[in-house]
């Protein structure tokens, strides 16, 4: 189980997230939503470790992660992709996913996602000569490849069609470890209606408690 | 061979190390000012081992090595925190420190009637080892070439390595890094340690070479050179740090027509690649589409 407790984020004298509990079991699905500025991205950096709460805890079952650096929120299990997509320009696109893929379990779970997703003629290439749809999918492979206990989309609809959002949905539901937790952080609500169990929408220095399993 | 062109390629060659060394820190993703200090003192020390205890340079290379190594460790260590320019004015003020402190460090012993150890701004004269076993220029030439090609070897066996790649997504996005689970410190710490013991190594082959050195010689200067040659180069492979050594000792300050004006020549150079070729000559892009074209294996 994964849970934020009583969380509050500040910026300079603006409360940006008041009092927000989430609480994660394996294999919930939740989407957030909200108006931009509501602290959505806050709560991601928070819940990865990027940013350090005020206020508040982060556990992930028993072990507190509070003010650990984000790397070792990574490597406990919590997986993010960015509203950009994140890949290095000086390398290919296979070399980049190779180095995520640290033992041969992860190597054998990236190979076999790489297959249903049809990104193979893609591994020589660079970030920049991919299109956007793939990289979505690559950013996501990256995640999934972990197998992490709880992995965080931020808003991976950016600058997606219908179509490919469709496309980028169902590879996300088929490969998508049933014990791995979801939350995506969305505009589109087609797309989390797809993905999610639950959508919550958060609004400015409201406590909230968030989560799918109502405990 | 040409005593001066002897003399010219082993000077490329001791430079090379410190340019390598700086090419390190480099591709952490941080600018390191002080590598000369890490220069320094592999050259003391090495000085020391072979002129004070009279060991074999083997030796005295390995502890200019080490003790490189481990007083750079300790500055990463100290500057765990900073990055960007207030890593960059720490390494610098940590060389001045060193050279300045050298300035009042005496320790000399009178060994077969020669004064022998640091001895203040004066430096440590006498490291005669290469005398007294008869190294010619070339001789040393041929050491300091083959262990330059060692250190070549192992970094282009690093290249394509675990720990290489993981660096360089350390110092190209330190964000995505974390957020795949590598731990920036740690591999920030690895290769200032490893920059710290080629600069060492690099600096006892300069003491050799040179049989006196003093607190002078590693002044701010050097290390902005071994910097600029590592930028001029480009950070795509260790060849690059090479490429910038040889087009400013090699061509520059080697030819004499142009010796006079190698440092607006050189200047000059610097500011045109920092317009049109920001990442250098060899850059981290340009080696991977060579690397794409003619790779054998496609991952």
């Amino acid at each position: 189980m994964f849970s934020l407790q009583g969380v509050s984020k500040s910026f300079g004298g603006v409360e940006v997230l008041k009092d927000i509990s989430l609480t994660l079991h394996p294999g919930e699905r939740l989407g957030i939503t909200g108006a931009n500025g509501v602290g959505k991205s806050t709560l991601i950096n928070i819940a990865t470790g990027f940013l350090t709460p005020d206020v508040g805890h982060i556990k992930l079952r028993e072990r507190t992660l509070t003010h650990r650096p984000a790397w070792a929120f990574a490597q406990a299990g919590i997986r993010r992709t960015f509203q950009t997509t994140r890949f290095l320009a000086t390398s290919t696109l296979g070399e980049q996913l190779l180095l995520v893929a640290r033992t041969p379990e992860c190597r054998a779970r990236l190979d076999a996602l790489l297959q249903s997703s049809g990104l193979q003629s893609s591994l020589p290439l660079f970030a920049d000569e991919i299109p956007l749809p793939m990289l979505r999918k690559a950013e996501v492979i990256r995640g999934l490849a972990a197998q992490p206990e709880v992995l965080f989309l931020d808003e991976p609809s950016a600058g997606l069609t219908v179509d490919e959002l469709h496309e980028f949905g169902g590879f996300l539901q088929q490969h998508l470890h049933r014990k791995t937790a979801l939350v995506v952080v969305e505009h589109r609500l087609d797309f989390m209606t797809m993905v999610t169990d639950l959508v919550v929408e958060m609004h400015l220095n409201q406590g909230l408690q968030l989560g799918v399993g109502g405990c | 061979m040409d005593l001066y062109l002897a003399s010219v390629l082993t000077n490329m060659t001791l430079i090379a190390f410190l340019a390598l060394s700086a090419y390190l820190v480099l591709v952490v993703g941080e600018v390191s000012f002080g590598q000369q200090a890490f220069f320094c003192i592999g050259a003391y020390l090495t000085a020391s081992v072979t002129a004070l205890a009279g060991a074999h340079i083997v030796w005295g290379l390995l502890a200019g090595m080490l003790a490189g190594a481990v007083c750079a460790l300790l500055l990463g260590f100290l500057t765990i925190r900073l990055s960007g320019l207030y890593f960059a004015i720490s390494t610098l003020c940590f060389a001045e420190l060193l050279r300045f402190s050298l300035l009042h460090i005496r320790f000399t012993q009178l060994i077969d009637g020669r004064e022998i150890g640091p001895d203040g701004p004066e430096g440590f004269s006498n490291i005669r080892w290469i005398f007294e076993h008869n190294y010619a220029v070339t001789d040393f030439l041929l050491l300091a070439a083959t262990c330059l090609l060692i250190l070549l070897v192992l970094l282009f066996g690093l290249q394509r390595s675990h720990l290489m790649l993981a660096a360089r997504m350390v110092g190209n996005d330190p964000v995505l890094a974390q957020s795949q689970g590598f731990n920036p410190h740690r591999y920030r710490l690895v290769f200032i340690a490893l920059s710290g013991a080629v600069a060492g190594f690099g600096g006892g082959l300069f003491a050799l070479f040179n049989t006196h050195i003093e607190p002078a010689m590693f002044g701010v200067m050097l290390g902005v050179h071994g910097l600029a040659y590592s930028i001029i180069g480009g950070l795509g492979t260790p060849l690059g740090p090479l490429l910038g050594v040889m087009l400013d000792i090699g061509l520059l300050e080697s030819i004499r027509q142009l010796a006079a004006y190698r440092m607006i020549l050189f200047g000059g150079l610097v500011a045109l690649l920092l317009v049109f070729r920001p990442e250098g000559i060899a850059s981290p892009r340009l080696v991977a589409r060579l690397r794409r074209r003619w790779g054998r294996r496609r991952v």
